[in-house]
């Protein structure tokens, strides 16, 4: 039990929050601002452990350049379901994680305004950090959904209670939206555990699974030879179910593990077989937990709670809201759909590309029409993370190009960088949204103006943030989206071309927004003497956002340096699986090699 | 010096030392000196510091390493711009060759290469690397870029110079800016922002720089960007006027529409060739990798621009169906030509929204709003320069068809941009109109082949243009209005200013004695241009009414509003009296740069200063001979032939009879009054109208573009509301009606009922037990008995009913 084991480091770091909520709440009553400081130091904390990972060489350290998971614990839970306590880090999660703890630190300081119940508000929103840590760390299914769960319900109640007149409506369409995804994504799961079967997995791939260890220079076969003589219940079950004699009619071992779930998608026929309406297990596993991230991200037609949850939420709930719920979308496609289900990624690899163009345009007109401030920056994040979708999406490592994975890597590299990037820009965003609402409580686009003359800090910044949306060359938002854009051509040119169209509209709604808000002569609405400039509390949440959004955009590799290993391996190992795929659908069908694959005639056009 | 390391970190450091500044005025602009004062000392001092720098660069470094040589072709007759040394020496001004038939006896082999221009490139750090594909940050370096490090950092040192005259304003508290009324009727107050003036110009210049150095395709599109922003910046740089935000809006918006088509032809040259640098760049193991050059023009094919298989394989993956159905096998030799084609011509839209080409050359003059000192800087010598420098730079990869197209589009462009100055009354906008005008020769000489005519006409007219447009502001700062109706006589007020702008004048109509060596820069740029429209209408007679002769109509209407506009300004009586009463000549601080420019104005273009064949020596390898078009038959000459004696002459003479017709005209109606331009006016009503609205092209995009995105965005956002959610809570509805139904059918009854069955059960039996309760103990001990004894048989009999087979 020292902070060096990566089961307590990572416990601590995911339920400190949870537990600084439990003790609030069984204190005697304090004083408002004394929950906001312990909140803060709680998220301060959390944040500090985080950056922990940055020791290189330490017991407990995320090592840049490695593609695999690192980090890895494993703790059974609920043995009889083959349920564990399974947690691990790696490129893909880390630096979610990461933004995750510094946005809550943003976020908390951004709470100062709050007055309402003060003390639930810092109980539900630590609780909601602990949510959000957990997804990105989870490991096995089941404890992801649970995590997921447990962030929905705190942000139901922080829209619902602390937010603007429309409230109730906003906190139940956001719940509702979500739990249907939650509901779909549950159906999915349960397709999958009671498919998967442990058994099938060899040596090397149980050991990818985290579920044996290999010593350094060990053997696959010998290491699990050892883990079955061991005392844990999996084993037991496992050196049971393979002592059955007939080996074809042995029993599943089925499992929750989402590491296992990715081997047996990749390298079995576990989920190949037909569901529903001719199409596989994995087909239908893999829409629905489309579906699910989907509604998250959000991607058009699914994406009308954000508009509401974000106008009615309070700034740092929109902070959290924009700069980390959104994320998760974009993390469970790239973590569970590809990887577990690549048949049907393949399959609908066009539609998945398509929803990420549609998102991109229709994003961006609908946010030129809006009248109020926030929900352009809401309608500004549908647009932005449709180029999460589509990067992620273009599978371009088909017969045509030779498999050739560069321009896919290129474009999931830039999908996950988006996603900070947008973490960063949005939260930054709905901050500079939230200074001006504090002081004249109105977003009224067509009311404000002449705001560079009155708050001229504040101003730089905000036009600095909003230009790391605009993707200005030099901010974050300018290097995902054209790696995401450059990809794209090569898996379809007619996407390409629309994609690339969007960067008209984007200058379009961003640059009018900013004349009618910062230029001009004069303030046109309420209240102009509360135009003060940004305090000391509300600097330090603004310029941290524009550090980091100039920093990430000169110097980008600082953060594809952490990332990149471990997306460039998923891309090749699907790269791989897709050769393979095509073989063997070519031994099987050899008149026609390539027909009836969706992505495949679709990515011609 | 060894230029493979000296060069670029000269450059490098020309480069940054602007970003310096910048990053220096952002954080303590506001504390240096009163209002910010010595923030326009630092910022010139940085540019100045940077031109110096690439003065040594070019005259310690370049020029000695890589002299100026004469082209290796010996057969060339050598034209007005051209110096003849000999090959391999140094750069020594030699006496022009007076003789122009004594050389004609060598003939020009039209199919000959030229040599390989020497260039030094590499990289400086990477922005992501993916497999094999790499975005980075370096550096590509060949006379070129030297040539427009020094000519960008020289007018930008100027400028600044001028600025601190110019912005002066503004270091006065409070400024009043008479353009601006408030809601209280009065003119706005407000602090001084010199210091914020002079920060834009040092990140402009920084950005301007980071893409003349671009050593790949994908940096320049980052610097593209930065200078497009920094533009938005200076355009509004009165954030507090409707009017300059609006213009800042359009000019970033309008080049983002041209972006969006060299995004597209980015990404078809990213697809199919996966390398953005322009030179071959060593990787690690210190092997060279080709880059674009070098692999589109492989010395296989002779430097011939070829597609790469990997092209083909591209265009194949993209149009192979559509050629499958339709039954055309794409030949040989069009293999890969279109996916070629539309890269050059995506690049060149790019260009098309930088420099305010036809049809997106609607924002240039807008972009007026601006300053004039940033008129002058971005606005003509520099950024609207970086489109023709682009093509410049990517002139290997541009085919015969995608030259065509920039061609066509510089020829219409400078036509429609003319056309357009000849109305205007705004003094800056006369000479927006013409930058516009000027590009598209620009763009016509490059798209016809004439690569070095279209490049040294983007230095001769970036001096006298950043010398008319200072001059257009010392007038400007001196009787306070643009309208050119109000100015009238100045030439006695402002000497310097009124004489300055004329050699301006003569330099851009391309003032000289024909066929002689003597004449004004813009004399030397401009012939070389026509020389090469009449070459290519040679070869082409087919173009020779857009190609050949609208470029020399342009000439004669530039020479017109050129010299309309100096007459209005200086020349006759004063149309306004009190303002002329108040006009007075510029400080030196504004005069001395206007002199400075003159000069150049006047000699830049002197063939023994040998710009011209510097440039000649950075020419592209493989552009200079002779190109044959696949897709349909376009024919690019080989530009030496312009120098042919039996197109040169007549060229010129049509050049210069045009520009004096022009000259004679605006003499014979501003000068002589002769002609009065108001009957003019009625007399050609409808004309005068167009041309007074510009051809109508702001109410034709408004019309098509901008109505419909609008339209198309409300539209989105009412589906959500009206479409989307109206489904959802329907959907709720139903659910909630349901429920509702559910509720009284089942709940109430059912549910309910057996609830309340259940409690008034259990009641009614509570109150029936009540009655053992007896209290009688014998009672009791009969109860447990029976009970015990009716448990244990219930017990044996329920274990033998719930496991049968057992029993069987």
């Amino acid at each position: 039990m020292t902070l060096s084991d990566p089961a307590v480091y990572l416990s601590l770091l995911v339920f400190l929050p949870a537990l600084a909520a439990l003790v609030m709440a069984v204190l005697p009553n304090l004083a408002d601002e004394s929950y906001k400081l312990i909140s803060l130091a709680v998220t301060i904390f959390v944040f500090i452990l985080t950056l922990g990972f940055f020791r290189s060489g330490a017991p407990i350290s995320f090592e840049r350049g490695a593609a695999e998971m690192q980090n890895l614990f494993n703790v059974e839970w609920i043995p009889s379901f083959g349920i564990q306590y399974f947690m691990g880090m790696d490129g893909i999660s880390f630096p979610l994680v990461v933004l995750t703890a510094f946005l809550s630190v943003l976020a908390m300081a951004a709470s100062w305004p709050i007055n309402k119940h003060v003390k639930a508000y810092c109980i539900l929103f630590l609780l909601l950090e602990t949510g959000m840590l957990g997804v990105f760390l989870a490991l096995d299914f089941f404890l992801f959904y649970v995590f997921w769960e447990v962030m929905l319900l705190p942000m139901y109640f922080l829209i619902g209670v602390w937010g603007g007149p429309r409230r109730e409506y906003a906190a139940i369409k956001f719940f509702l939206y979500t739990l249907v995804g939650s509901v779909l994504m549950l159906i999915a799961i349960l397709m999958l555990y009671f498919n998967s079967d442990l058994t099938r997995l060899n040596a090397t791939q149980l050991a990818d699974a985290g579920i044996i260890n290999i010593a350094a220079d060990g053997d696959a076969e010998q290491a699990l030879a050892a883990w079955q003589e061991s005392d844990s219940p999996l084993a037991k079950k496992y050196a049971e179910i393979m002592s059955e004699a007939n080996p074809t009619e042995r029993r599943q071992l089925n499992t929750f593990n989402i590491l296992a779930l990715q081997q047996m998608g990749q390298h079995t026929d576990l989920f190949e077989g037909e569901a529903f309406l001719g199409q596989s297990i994995q087909w239908w596993a893999f829409l629905l937990l489309f579906i699910g991230f989907v509604i998250k991200v959000p991607s058009v037609p699914l994406h009308t709670w954000l508009p509401d949850a974000h106008v009615e939420a309070p700034t740092p709930i929109s902070m959290i809201l924009a700069g980390v719920l959104l994320k998760m979308g974009g993390y469970g496609i790239l973590r569970i759909c590809y990887p577990i289900c690549p048949g049907a990624g393949y399959d609908l690899a066009y539609f998945v590309c398509f929803v990420g163009v549609l998102s991109m345009v229709y994003g961006a007109f609908a946010a030129l029409a809006q009248k109020d401030f926030k929900r352009m920056v809401a309608y500004s994040s549908v647009s932005h993370m449709g180029y999460v979708v589509l990067g992620l999406g273009v599978w371009s490592a088909v017969a045509d190009t030779g498999y050739n994975p560069d321009y896919w890597k290129m474009g999931a590299n830039g999908a996950m960088f988006q996603m900070i990037a947008h973490g960063i820009s949005s939260a930054g965003m709905f901050f500079c949204v939230g200074v001006l609402y504090d002081r004249v409580h109105h977003r009224d686009l067509d009311k404000f103006g002449g705001l560079f003359a009155k708050m001229p800090v504040y101003s730089g910044i905000a036009i600095g943030i909003f230009f790391a949306g605009l993707g200005l060359p030099g901010l974050c938002g300018f290097i995902g989206e054209v790696l995401v854009v450059l990809s794209v051509w090569k898996y379809s040119y007619v996407l390409a071309i629309i994609s690339a169209a969007v960067v008209i509209l984007t200058a379009g709604y961003i640059l009018w927004a900013i004349q009618r808000v910062y230029l001009g002569a004069e303030y046109k609405g309420p209240h102009p003497e509360a135009l003060v400039p940004m305090t000391m509390r509300e600097l330090s949440i603004g310029v941290p956002l524009l550090a980091f959004a100039i920093f990430f955009g000169v110097y980008p590799t600082a953060m594809l340096n952490y990332m990149q290993p471990t997306i460039d391996r998923q891309i090749d190992d699907l790269a791989v699986w897709t050769q393979e795929h095509d073989e063997r659908a070519t031994a099987l069908n050899p008149l026609g090699p390539q027909e009836g694959t969706l992505g495949q005639l679709s990515s011609r056009n | 010096m060894d230029p493979q390391s000296t060069l670029p970190f000269l450059l490098m450091l020309a480069w940054l030392t602007p970003l310096a500044s910048f990053v220096a005025i952002v954080f303590f602009g506001k504390y240096m000196g009163p209002h910010g004062k010595f923030a326009g000392y630092l910022a010139t001092l940085a540019i100045v510091t940077a031109a110096v720098l690439s003065f040594t660069a070019l005259f310690a470094v370049w020029l000695p390493n890589y002299p100026i040589k004469a082209s290796a072709h010996h057969g060339e007759t050598h034209d007005a711009g051209e110096v003849a040394a000999a090959t391999g020496e140094f750069a020594e001004p030699s006496e022009p060759a007076h003789d122009l038939d004594a050389d004609t006896h060598h003939a020009i082999d039209p199919n000959a290469n030229n040599e390989s221009p020497a260039y030094v490139t590499g990289n400086w750090y990477s922005l992501g690397k993916f497999g094999k594909l790499e975005l980075t940050i370096g550096y590509y370096i060949d006379a070129l870029t030297v040539g427009m490090f020094c000519m960008v950092t020289l007018i930008a040192s100027c400028v600044h110079f001028y600025a601190l005259g110019y912005m002066h304003d503004e270091l006065h508290e409070p400024f009043v800016d008479h353009e601006v009324t408030l809601s209280n009727g009065e003119h706005l107050h407000r602090k001084g922002r010199f210091y914020r003036f002079f920060q834009y110009l040092s990140l402009f210049c920084f950005s301007m720089l980071g893409i003349v150095i671009a050593g790949n395709l994908a940096m320049v599109f980052v610097f593209w960007e930065l200078v497009g922003i920094c533009s938005y910046f200076l355009i509004g740089f009165y954030i507090e006027r409707h009017s300059a935000s609006t213009a800042a809006n359009k000019a970033f918006i309008v080049n983002r529409v041209g972006d969006f088509g060299m995004l597209i032809g980015m990404m078809a040259l990213w697809a199919s060739i996966g390398t953005f640098n322009f030179g071959d760049i060593k990787n690690d193991e210190g092997v060279a990798e080709p880059g674009l050059f070098s692999q589109l023009r492989t010395e296989a094919n002779d430097h011939h621009l070829v597609p790469t298989e990997s092209m083909i394989a591209e265009e194949t993956r993209m149009f192979g169906e559509v050629a499958a159905a339709t039954g055309e096998e794409p030949t040989k030799n069009t293999a890969g030509q279109w996916l070629l084609f539309i890269a050059g011509v995506g690049i060149f839209c790019g260009c098309v929204g930088k420099s305010a080409q036809f049809p997106l050359h609607v924002w240039l003059p807008d972009a007026m709003e601006g300053p004039t000192p940033v008129s002058a800087l971005v606005h003509s010598a520099t950024m609207v320069a970086a489109g023709v420098y682009l093509v410049g730079r990517f002139y290997p990869v541009f085919t015969p068809e995608a030259l065509l197209v920039i061609a066509y589009i510089g020829s219409i462009t400078a036509i429609i941009a003319a056309t357009i100055a000849i109305t205007a009354t705004d003094i800056k906008r006369v000479l927006a109109y013409s930058t516009v005008s000027q590009l598209g020769y620009m763009m016509l000489a490059l798209g016809l082949g004439g690569w070095v005519a279209g490049m040294f006409h983007l230095i001769t007219h970036a001096f006298f243009k950043g010398l008319l447009f200072m001059c257009s502001g010392s007038v400007i700062h001196a009787v306070h209005t643009n309208d050119m109706t109000h100015m009238g006589g100045l030439r006695k007020k402002m000497p310097i200013t009124a004489y300055t702008m004329l050699i301006g004048c003569l330099a851009i109509i391309g003032a000289g004695i024909p066929l002689t060596q003597i004449g004004f820069s813009g004399y030397f740029s401009k012939d070389a241009i026509i020389e090469q429209a009449w070459n290519y209408a040679d070869k082409s007679p087919q173009h020779s009414l857009f190609l050949k002769w609208l470029p020399v109509i342009g000439a004669a209407v530039t020479a017109f509003y050129m010299f309309r506009l100096w007459y209005m300004t200086f020349a006759g009586a004063p149309r306004d009296k009190h303002r002329y009463d108040h006009a007075h000549e510029s400080p030196r601080v504004m005069t001395t740069p206007l002199i400075v420019l003159a000069v150049f104005a006047l000699a830049i273009g002197w063939p023994i200063f040998g710009v011209y064949d510097m440039l000649d020596q950075a020419r592209p390898l493989g552009t200079l001979a002779t190109a044959q078009g696949q897709l349909w038959d376009v024919v690019v000459p080989n530009e030496l032939l312009s120098h042919e004696p039996n197109l040169k002459q007549p060229a010129a003479i049509a050049a210069i009879t045009a520009a004096g017709t022009g000259l004679l005209l605006a003499t014979i109606i501003y000068l002589w009054r002769l002609l009065n331009p108001d009957e003019l006016k009625q007399s050609f009503k409808l004309l005068h109208s167009a041309l007074w609205n510009k051809w109508y092209f702001d109410e034709l995009y408004n019309l098509i573009f901008v109505k419909p995105v609008l339209w198309l965005g409300s539209f989105a956002a009412w589906f959500d509301r009206g479409v989307i959610d109206s489904i959802l809570h329907g959907a709720a509805a139903i659910c909630r009606g349901l429920s509702k139904v559910v509720d009284f059918l089942f709940d109430q009854t059912v549910v309910d009922g057996t609830v309340n069955t259940f409690a008034s059960g259990t009641w009614g039996l509570g109150l029936w037990l009540r009655r053992l309760q007896t209290g009688n103990l014998r009672q009791y001990v009969m109860f447990i008995v029976v009970g015990t004894v009716l448990l244990f048989v219930a017990i044996t009999f329920l274990q033998s009913y719930l496991t049968p087979t057992q029993n069987l």
